[in-house]
């Protein structure tokens, strides 16, 4: 047999055998070394099943399960006749979440997505690698917003295909009233980063959308509604396979405004009519009774649609460096002199403090002289617009003198004429509202100023002089106030003393058109002057529009009560006059007030720009407004 | 050639745990590739189909290995050497790769991962050599000899790169040389040198990816979502089974796809999530129950060359399944290396099928010599 050839070989082997038989030492140490090696083994199994079981199920739990905001969708906002001012869009969004991003062929994903939304895959690349930079890989990168609808469809095809890719239909808000209402409805915006950090334990997530300014802001908690959560089985690709669990989102509740939206608009046409060339100009409308504003206009305005789809840092420059400031509300935020329509309140605390009764003449004959406390051969002037001669303080309020309230405020010592003084005539236009935030429900509000000689001594370093008081008297110098200040002043003396907090908002409803809450009238406080002295001032301003000062504000048919002023501002000019501002503010009417107006004209004047457009919106308002049916009316 | 009579030594027990284990393996395949075949088996070319095809041909195979006298193997032992070389070599050079190495040999159809079949070709070649040299075998000539004949194969190997295997090649020298009796010096001495040259290796040999491993095994943290991530998922796995598994078909790891080759390298993962402790320690049972089978073919054999080839098997199963664990359970870095029976993978099934021949070939024979 072949295999025995090397017999002599085998004979050889045969005697080691001798040599290994019985088992060896060394196959005892194989059979030990297996046990060893399963021993190794076993132990660290144990260690790991049985030891520590609950720490890997926990991890292996966190890899299964994913939890996913829901967001709801946003409530909307309508004007006082239901009318939608925005609308829930759908927006088409490209996201990857870079984690669930297959490790060697991302860069064939960005290729394709490139391809798809006919953007570079080198930018979707270095979006995606700035969002792994961030440390948060399992939060989703926007790579395009606003997809149109077919390239939508194509993507929603490929995404099953395309690891880590995610379509995203969301909800975008569409401002139909635009321009005519972005300053009262505000607009929503991305997250920040510092938002995101205070809001994300309320549920925010970091694609959030959040008011930004107007009623989207200060509503923001009842617009939003509360977010509703998945939980969700994904497989290692991050594609969901099931969802286990889930809690329905919550809609936000809607926003019913006080706003008459086409008053809105007759309001807005006519502030353009006569505003000329002024940089802005507002016009608040405010119901007398319940405080609720009817039209609230700052123009210029804006489409805040440009806000709610991303701006573009173009788009947002424009905005910014117009000179009328498009972005600010100036019915609510910014501060001006109310010039000849602070003789309302002037003449109010000289009737209730008895400095003057309805009776009292004074004489203009143009100027009134301070002498110098400390130099009497210097002699001050104060001069009135005109010389106007014996006037009683009906006619004062309505040919607007600056000499007769010059009187009221600051006295004239040498005749025996005791003034207000700086201190009441300062506490009475605090009680009418000014100084102080008027509570409307906008965020930016500004207080305005009413001065004091404290105050001036501390701002200013300045003892306060008579002179001070004489200009605080017509509403110059220090002085400053919001429009719609003045029109809730003004209302609280055609209501009777009832000074109201100007309102927004009539109601709350949730989502199936229950209503949640509704608002009514808020009194702040009742003005401390006799309703006497109130009527003989809505009489005295009714002889301004009818035979006085403000004659340009007269709307045949209609009784208005109101008074107008023009306003200096700013440094003297060569010739001595100054810049001005036109005010005009009002209610009708007379016989039973039921609205109040005020218009501002900045550069323009209380008689020329300010009392004609305010004509037109009382016009408007009790001529020709279709008048919808009141609430709750069949 | 064989005497009937003979066959009663053929021992059954070895065949029926090969083909338990290969069992349980396509058990483990079938739940491991639903991410795949979510609809199941549906024909012949389903994994775990695949997987028991084999194993019932390698039954076949274990008889006609068996039949044939495993002494024939030890006199083409240098034609056996060049064919192990041959196909080596053959991978780097039009061999087609996976994984980032070269390691499968395409012929007719079929597809030979060389190193799973060289292996035991050099296991063959090694156990002639030192059986050859009992007399002198406790001479340096020997031991360094032996050595070379292991480290060729090894190297070339190691240039696929295929470290794990490379390892095997090194335990399976390093027990045979013991078990035939080389002195102990020499051993310890070589062990010496390796331990010392260790910083050269890895900073000279090794190549970057293998540097990247050792440090992406020492942290896996550092890199959970690229190279660590197969760590720590593997490891996820095999901790969240418990004492009794999350159940066949039931592991949210391993049906979710958070393990990757999990019918191969990571199949002790699927089975750690699924049956748990209890299935592993089942699993342990049948592989030392084989190898104390392999032991004693050993302890039998008629002649030097029958014991070293055995032993040569058993050390070849028993470093596969540890390394193969200790990676699956973040003992050592990631080594791809087969589970032995159970992995997916038809070179390394049928192999594995040839070697339990060759251990009953030497139990056939083992009685002949006495009268």
């Amino acid at each position: 047999m072949d295999f025995l050839r090397g017999s002599s070989q085998r004979w050889r082997s045969h005697k080691a055998r001798e040599n290994a038989f019985p088992v060896g030492r060394n196959l005892f140490l194989l059979q030990a070394l297996i046990f060893v090696l399963f021993g190794i083994l076993t132990l660290q199994l144990v260690r790991m099943q049985v030891f520590e079981v609950d720490s890997y199920q926990a991890k292996a739990e966190n890899n299964r399960l994913r939890e996913l905001q829901v967001l709801p969708l946003r409530g909307l906002v309508y004007d006082r006749n239901g009318t939608p001012l925005v609308q829930n869009v759908a927006n088409y969004t490209a996201v990857i979440t870079p984690a669930d991003l297959p490790g060697k062929n991302e860069q064939e994903v960005f290729d394709r997505l490139g391809e798809v939304l006919k953007m570079p895959s080198q930018d979707i690349a270095q979006k995606v690698e700035d969002k792994r930079q961030d440390g948060s890989p399992y939060d989703a990168v926007v790579i395009k917003d606003e997809l149109d609808r077919d390239t939508a469809l194509i993507l929603k095809e490929l995404t099953p295909n395309l690891p880590g890719v995610e379509l995203r239909v969301e909800a975008r808000r569409h401002y139909t009233s635009g321009d005519l209402t972005s300053h009262i409805v505000g607009y929503v915006g991305s997250i920040s980063e510092d938002e995101y950090a205070s809001l994300r334990p309320r549920g925010y997530i970091l694609n959030d959308q959040v008011g930004k300014a107007g009623i989207e802001a200060d509503y923001e908690d009842v617009l939003r509604g509360k977010p509703g959560k998945e939980l969700a089985e994904v497989d290692a690709s991050g594609r969901q396979l099931d969802v286990l669990d889930a809690r329905a989102a919550q809609p936000g509740q809607s926003v019913f405004l006080t706003i008459d939206l086409e008053l809105q608009r007759k309001v807005t046409d006519a502030l353009r009519e006569y505003m000329g060339t002024s940089d802005n100009a507002t016009a608040v409308v405010m119901d007398v009774h319940t405080g609720e504003i009817l039209s609230m206009v700052s123009l210029p305005g804006y489409d805040n649609n440009l806000f709610s789809r991303a701006i573009t840092q173009q788009e947002l420059d424009d905005l910014l460096n117009q000179p009328g400031k498009p972005l600010v509300n100036h019915a609510i935020a910014e501060m001006y002199a109310p010039g000849s329509t602070f003789k309302t309140i002037t003449g109010l605390a000289a009737l209730q403090e008895g400095v003057a009764t309805p009776d009292t003449v004074i004489t203009s004959k143009g100027y009134i002289t301070v002498e110098n406390e400390y130099d009497p051969s210097v002699v001050y002037y104060f001069r009135d617009w005109a010389a106007l001669g014996a006037m009683d303080f009906y006619r004062g309020i309505a040919m607007s003198s600056d000499v007769y309230f010059y009187y009221l405020a600051g006295g004239k010592a040498d005749e025996g004429f005791h003034g207000l003084g700086e201190e009441r005539l300062a506490s009475y236009a605090r009680s009418f509202g000014y100084g102080e935030l008027s509570g409307v429900d906008l965020p930016g509000e500004s207080p305005g100023l009413v001065p004091d000689a404290r105050w001036k001594e501390q701002n200013w370093g300045e003892t306060w002089y008579v002179g001070d008081t004489y200009s605080f008297g017509i509403g110059q110098g220090y002085l400053a106030v919001t429009p719609l200040q003045l029109v809730n002043a003004v209302a609280t003396i055609a209501n009777g003393g009832d000074l109201l907090r100007p309102r927004l908002i009539s109601e709350i409803q949730d989502d199936h058109g229950n209503t949640i809450a509704s608002f009514g009238p808020e009194v702040r406080r009742q003005v401390p002057v006799n309703p006497d002295y109130l009527a003989v001032m809505r009489e005295a301003m009714r002889q301004s529009v009818d035979s006085g000062v403000a004659s340009s504000a007269k709307v045949a048919g209609l009784s208005i009560g109101g008074k107008s002023g023009t306003a200096e501002f700013g440094e003297q000019h060569a010739d001595g006059t100054y810049d001005t501002h036109g005010w005009f503010v009002g209610f009708a009417p007379f016989e039973d007030p039921q609205i109040a107006v005020v218009v501002f004209v900045q550069r323009g004047g209380g008689f020329q720009n300010a009392a004609p457009a305010a004509a037109r919106i009382f016009d408007y308002y009790f001529h020709q407004r279709y008048v919808a049916q009141p609430e709750g009316s069949p | 050639m064989i005497q009937w009579r003979t066959l009663r030594n053929f021992d059954p027990w070895i065949v029926v745990s090969g083909l338990v284990l290969a069992f349980y393996g396509a058990l483990l395949i079938y739940s491991a590739s639903r991410t795949i075949y979510p609809d199941g088996i549906q024909g012949l070319g389903h994994p775990a189909v695949r997987h028991l095809v084999i194993a019932t041909l390698g039954v076949a195979v274990v008889f006609a290995v068996a039949w044939l006298d495993y002494r024939t193997l030890g006199q083409v032992a240098p034609t056996i050497y060049a064919v192990a070389l041959a196909m080596l070599v053959g991978v780097l050079v039009v061999g087609t790769s996976a994984y980032g190495s070269r390691r499968w040999l395409d012929a007719g159809g079929l597809s030979i991962q060389a190193s799973e079949v060289a292996k035991l070709l050099v296991i063959i070649v090694l156990a002639k050599f030192l059986a050859d040299r009992t007399l002198e075998v406790s001479s340096l000539r020997t031991f360094v000899v032996s050595l070379t004949i292991a480290a060729v194969p090894m190297m070339l190997v190691l240039a696929e790169p295929d470290m794990g295997t490379a390892i095997i090649f090194g335990a399976a020298w390093l027990g045979m040389v013991v078990v035939a009796g080389c002195r102990p010096q020499h051993i310890l001495v070589f062990l010496a040198t390796m331990t010392l040259s260790v910083p050269f290796v890895v900073l000279g040999i090794m190549g970057d990816y293998q540097r990247e491993r050792i440090a992406v095994f020492l942290n896996p943290e550092a890199d959970p979502l690229g190279g660590g991530f197969q760590i720590l998922q593997a490891e996820i796995s095999v901790g969240s089974g418990g004492i009794f598994g999350k159940g066949l078909v039931h592991g949210t790891q391993t049906q979710l796809d958070y393990l990757q080759t999990p019918t191969r390298d990571y199949i002790f993962s699927v089975l750690g999530e699924e049956l748990g402790l209890i299935g592993a320690l089942l699993l342990f049972a049948l592989f030392i129950f084989l190898l104390f089978r392999g032991l004693r073919a050993a302890t039998l054999a008629r002649d030097p060359f029958g014991r070293l080839l055995a032993t040569g098997i058993v050390i070849m199963i028993l470093f596969q399944v540890f390394i193969n664990v200790a990676v699956n359970i973040r003992l050592l870095p990631v080594t791809g290396i087969p589970l032995p029976f159970i992995s997916a993978g038809g070179s390394s099934l049928i192999t594995l099928f040839v070697a339990l021949g060759v251990l009953e070939s030497i139990l056939l024979r083992h009685r002949q010599i006495d009268f």
